[in-house]
């Protein structure tokens, strides 16, 4: 592993007074495009060092406490935040030497849902009505309540916020990369023109990169997007639940990079795809998920809408069901990472699953009816209606009851961990990515952030 | 509270210095750019060994901090472009081939001095670009070298008429520096993919287009076709190799569809209609070589290959016409078949090897053929004489593998045929002569050829062919049975006969009167024919004594001993003469009662050929009238001991057999017609005249093509018999009464 030490390759650094020493090869773990590692040193070494022989020395006026942190990160890979390094210091430093994006590497582990901690709480501004929480690919998120989306990059530190044109509430948000967010606003009654819609931001400025509007008839029109899903399969397409004002109900469909409308799929009689609460793209059918739930319906309705040829491939609903003693109703839905099931839940917090392989069969409910969820939290859900909440991720099924996420592992889903945080009232939504599950609590408005250690050194 | 008094203390002294911050701010900016600046000169001086990195770094660094990120992207371009001017001027100053030298130094000076100004300004590169939307301090370098050199007035159509002419000059035969014009084109390339296009490739095009025009012109006027592909062909390698060597990778496609266009595309019709040595000499003189060049070549050219393919396909139609309607090739039905296979194979190879076994190009192949074969009529008869004639000397010339090869390709002419069911009629005919007279040379190819049938044509085709075979092995055990059951004393000193007993609508018989038999075989037959029928209830048993034949020892008056192999017919004459020296036709006639022809034929062939006259006719003439009279040949002599006198029969079909034929086969097809529109109507019901048709063409075509007159007519026929009716409305419709 170790170099014999020859002066070859040996480099001193004095960072702020402190003398380092460490060789050429790991500074050039830092990668290319970083201040450590540029062509720069190599041609003032050849310049400089001449005879090769007596490691050259080069003076940093920087804080020695970070570069020991990051030097450390450069020899080992790991990160260790000693008590003294304020982590705001470090991520500053990290940014000078151009290693932010290894120290983000570093301190996010990879996503499992049984190894989760309670990294952070962040209390939100307007208590009551968030809306969404969303994850970003890099670790940050978004939250929407009202006409604003909070943004927030991964190390927490609020942005600028995104206000949709008009301050129209705000429906739904979507990442389309790390840097670009999508919005879906509602349309308010009684105004003119130009309101609600689709448009794409800037997640670093917040300023306005596109809207994404809606033509029928090549009439541009003005509509009410529900919710929103991204086709990261390659298509770049962006899909949005769409209402018009004149009953244009539907699925509309964008290019992401212009923002030109590619398609219009107009509801079909008996499928209510403009009320649409969730989409989701499947990516391995390029089929899209259509969910439209009660309560915003009378019934759910799930479909699978084929583009290519405009055709429902798959859709259940409830309507025709007898209604039982406990009237229970699909409330949320997720497509199971296979492809070949979607997961519902209801709002008496029970599991199910619908095989997308047949169309004739109904909700396989689970046996084990109530997940573990304590009285205090029961009392929690009369008073304040937070429906549960469907996700997956790396073959795991996360179901949010209450004021807890539930972790569901293993091919016959057996409950595994359950993530409780802040005392922040019932969940109303969470998200998962960037390795991270964001869980947004609805009464203080705060959101909590889980994330997993890096695995143990032994 | 105790922090908030002493803040409240220390006032005076916080805002002094911020004033005094804000005093220095201007001069901070100066200050760092200066810093900078002089860098930026040592660096474009190769100077920059002196220069410390870090402190350069944290400078630029510091003046991001302090919100300056703009005035200092400002500042770096201005300087920048104060650089490039230098450089333009001295680039500029380089007269005529160091010009490019010149241009590729600066461009790698400017190249070195970007990548150290960018480590320089990383953190601008990081923090301020991206939140603000502008171009990364590299690429900015870049794009102001395209800006103020590449793109200058001086520059611009310098650079580019240097390299045209330097690859104008390598096109004509000089050697040039390709080191110098692959840097620069990077160079192009680099600057984006829009500066390469526009400044070098689209221009690069149109000279490329008008040099290989005038060549093209050039050469077409003095080349063969063959010799004018070749230089194509090597100017399109050139090219290729062109863009390996110097150019970027997609312009390979472009250059190739340029000089494809000017060379192939615009000549095409020219080329390939080219007099004595256009497509068709090739094909004629088999120039696999110039064939496969011009498949390959013509495959870039749309259109190329359809246009080879149509006039491949009208000239194989054309010579493949000719050849089947030359009254000469008719003569020989096995010359004719072998000239078609023979041409099958050349096209064949020309395809397989030249035309990398195309399947369009096959496809007209078979097309031309089957147009053609079917010209002449008379293809079914002739093919099936081929094969009699294969099958007959097959193991003779030439061993089994060879012989199913040739089957095969027969096979393959067999599928172009349109009336199948006038083949199976001929071949039907042609394989009883041959089971009958015991000729087959192998049963085994009989067999093969008989599955090669059945695999083409399906069962029904060969049902009655096969049950022939069946007839000769039943025949065989009849003959041994009857030999077995019958005593030897009652057939002591009869002659031996073996009987082949044939299914009747299984052979192709004709009825024919049975002439009169030697008593002799009278005998051994009455006895053979009440074995038959004791063995066999309700069959009747007629003598088909014209297919038949014998051997008969003969001792001659010079006392020569011989066999002769004579048919059935010659050995009822011949029997005549053990008790009687002189005949007369008439006495022959009356005694035999052979047909007219037949026994003049038979006559002929005893007494006319040479070498095997066994008769004597007086008078010595061709023609046989009924008062001549005929003698034993007492001198006959022969070297063999046996000798096989053959049948003076035509091979070929007389004008009146082909017609009985047609006529037949005309006959056959009736009920076949009638079943497939009953089979029709049966499962539609209701159908109109024209979909009749159609699809009773359409069931039909595998075995014939049904003339539609005749559909017609067998339409009206089954209306008649009541099978079908006139819908009473329209009179289009049909309607099948069940």
């Amino acid at each position: 592993m170790c170099t014999p030490a020859a002066g070859r390759g040996r480099v001193h650094l004095n960072v702020g007074g402190r003398v380092f020493e460490t060789t050429a090869a790991t500074l050039a773990c830092a990668g290319r495009d970083t201040m450590l590692d540029t062509s720069w040193n190599a041609s003032h070494d050849d310049a400089a060092g001449g005879g090769g022989g007596a490691a050259a020395e080069y003076f940093i006026d920087r804080d020695p406490a970070c570069f020991a942190v990051l030097l450390d990160l450069l020899r080992t890979g790991g990160l260790h935040v000693p008590p003294g390094v304020p982590e705001a210091t470090l991520y500053r430093e990290a940014l000078y030497y151009g290693l932010l994006d290894r120290v983000r590497a570093a301190r996010l582990g990879d996503f499992d849902g049984d190894r989760l901690r309670l990294s952070a709480s962040v209390p939100g501004r307007a208590p009551g009505d968030g809306t969404a929480v969303r994850a970003a690919p890099d670790g940050g998120c978004c939250v929407a309540h009202g006409g604003a989306v909070r943004v927030y990059n991964w190390m927490l530190d609020e942005r600028r916020p995104v206000y949709y044109p008009g301050h129209a509430p705000v429906n739904d948000a979507a990442y389309l990369d790390a840097a670009t967010l999508l919005v879906a606003a509602r349309e308010r009654p009684g105004r003119r023109g130009d309101d609600g819609g689709v448009a794409a931001f800037s997640a670093l400025t917040g300023g306005l990169r596109h809207r994404f509007r809606v033509a029928h008839d090549r009439q541009p029109r003005s509509f009410t997007a529900g919710a929103l899903a991204v086709d990261d399969g390659g298509g770049c397409r962006v899909f949005a639940s769409c209402k018009g004002r004149f009953n244009e109900y539907g699925i509309g469909v964008w290019d992401a990079n212009t923002g030109e409308q590619a398609d219009f799929f107009y509801e079909p009689p008996g499928c209510a795809l403009g009320d649409a609460d969730r989409l989701q793209w499947l990516d391995g059918t390029s089929t899209l998920m259509v969910t439209t739930m009660f309560p915003r319906t009378d019934s759910s309705f799930i479909s699978l809408l084929d583009f290519r040829d405009k055709s429902v491939v798959w859709s259940w609903s409830d309507v025709g069901t007898p209604a039982s003693l406990e009237d229970k109703h699909a409330v949320h839905a997720v497509v199971m990472e296979d492809g070949r099931s979607v997961c519902v839940i209801n709002q008496y917090e029970n599991l199910g699953f619908l095989d997308l392989r047949s169309s004739a069969g109904g909700v396989r409910w689970r046996s084990r009816s109530k997940l573990a969820t304590g009285g205090k939290t029961k009392a929690l859900i009369s008073e304040e209606v937070c429906y549960p909440k469907l996700a997956t991720y790396g073959g795991q099924l996360f179901a949010s009851t209450g004021d807890t996420v539930s972790v569901f592992s293993g091919p016959d889903h057996v409950l595994t961990s359950t993530l409780r945080g802040s005392q922040g009232g019932a969940i109303c939504d969470f998200s998962i990515g960037g390795d991270r599950l964001f869980a947004l609590h609805s009464e203080e408005n705060v959101f909590d952030v889980w994330e997993t250690p890096p695995p143990a050194i032994i | 509270m105790m922090n908030g008094g002493g803040g409240q203390k220390k006032r005076g002294t916080r805002i002094e210095p911020f004033r005094h911050r804000v005093e220095t701010d201007p001069k901070f900016f100066d200050k760092s750019w200066r810093k900078l600046h002089d860098a930026i000169r040592e660096i474009y001086n190769h100077n920059a060994s002196g220069l410390s990195f870090e402190e350069l770094y944290r400078t630029a660094y510091n003046m991001v901090l302090n919100k300056f990120a703009p005035q200092l992207y400002e500042k770096l371009t201005e300087n920048m472009k104060e650089h490039l001017e230098d450089m333009r001027t001295c680039i500029d100053a380089a007269q005529g081939g160091l010009f490019l030298e010149e241009l590729q130094r600066k461009w790698n000076d400017h190249n070195k001095a970007l990548t150290m100004i960018r480590d320089i300004l990383m953190y601008m590169d990081r923090t301020y670009i991206p939140t603000n939307k502008k171009t990364p301090v590299f690429d900015h370098g870049l794009e102001l070298w395209r800006d103020t050199i590449v793109r200058s007035p001086t520059i611009q159509s310098r650079l580019s008429d240097m390299l045209l002419e330097l690859i104008h000059s390598e096109r004509t035969g000089e050697v040039i520096n390709r080191g110098l014009m692959r840097t620069t084109t990077k160079m192009l390339m680099d600057l984006g993919l829009s500066v390469y296009q526009d400044d070098f490739e689209r221009p690069f095009l149109e000279v490329s287009a008008s040099f290989y025009s005038g060549e093209s012109q050039q050469f077409i006027e003095c080349c063969a076709c063959g010799e004018y592909l070749k230089q194509a062909e090597r100017r399109l390698s050139e090219e290729s190799e062109r863009v390996s060597q110097y150019l970027d990778v997609k312009t390979h496609e472009k250059i190739t569809t340029v000089v494809v266009n000017e060379m192939l595309a615009n000549h095409m019709q020219r080329l390939i209609l080219m007099e004595n040595s256009g497509l068709v000499n090739m094909l004629v003189e088999d120039r696999y070589e110039d064939l496969t060049r011009m498949y390959t070549l013509f495959n870039h050219v749309p259109d190329g290959l359809t246009t080879i393919r149509s006039v491949m396909a009208s000239h194989i139609k054309d010579t493949g016409k000719s050849l089947v309607t030359d009254p000469e090739r008719l003569k020989d039905p096995v010359d004719f078949v072998q000239r078609l296979l023979n041409m099958k194979d050349k096209y064949d190879n020309i395809i397989n090897v030249s035309f990398s076994n195309d399947k369009s190009f096959l496809n007209a192949l078979n097309s031309s053929f089957e147009h053609f074969i079917n010209l002449n009529n008379r293809s079914p008869e002739f093919i099936s004489l081929f094969v009699d004639d294969k099958l007959r000397k097959g193991v003779k010339e030439a061993n089994e593998e060879d012989l199913e090869t040739v089957l095969d390709k027969v096979m393959m002419l067999f599928r172009y045929l349109q009336e199948k069911d006038l083949f199976e009629k001929y071949y039907k005919q042609h394989l009883a002569k041959r089971l009958i007279s015991g000729r087959a040379a192998s049963d085994d190819s009989e067999r093969s050829m008989l599955v090669k049938l059945k695999t083409e044509c399906g069962y029904q085709f060969t049902s009655k062919l096969e049950g022939m075979f069946t007839d000769l092995k039943t025949s065989e055990d009849t003959t041994q049975g009857f030999y077995a059951s019958t005593s030897s004393e009652l057939l002591a000193d009869a002659p031996t006969i073996s009987v082949q007993i044939l299914t009747t609508g299984s052979w192709p018989t004709q009825t024919c009167n049975t002439c009169n038999l030697p008593p002799e075989i009278v005998s051994v037959s009455e006895k053979f024919r009440a074995y038959y029928l004791g063995t066999h209830n309700g069959r009747r048993l007629t003598w088909q004594t014209n297919m038949g034949h014998a051997d008969i020892k003969a001792t001659f008056g010079n006392g020569s001993k011989h066999e002769l192999n004579v048919s059935t017919y010659q050995m009822c004459v011949l029997m005549l003469f053990n008790s009687s020296d002189v005949l007369t036709y008439r006495e022959i006639a009356q005694s035999t009662a052979i047909p007219a022809a037949d026994l003049k034929r038979c006559l002929q062939s005893l007494a006319l050929v040479k070498g095997k006259q066994v008769l004597r006719k007086e008078p010595m003439s061709r023609d046989i009238a009924d008062d001549d009279s005929f003698f034993v040949n007492d001198k006959f002599t022969s070297k063999l001991f046996k000798v096989k006198i053959g049948t003076v029969a035509a091979q070929k079909e007389t004008d009146p057999e082909k017609l009985e034929t047609r006529q037949r086969v005309e006959e056959d097809r009736k009920p076949q017609i009638e079943a497939a529109i009953v089979r029709i109507m049966k499962s539609r019901r209701v159908l109109d005249h024209n979909s009749i048709m159609m699809e009773v063409t359409k069931q039909l075509q595998p075995r014939f093509m049904p003339n539609p007159v005749v559909i017609k007519k067998r339409i009206e026929s089954l209306i008649e018999r009541e099978f079908l009716e006139r819908d009473k409305t329209d009179r289009k419709m049909y309607r099948y009464l069940a």
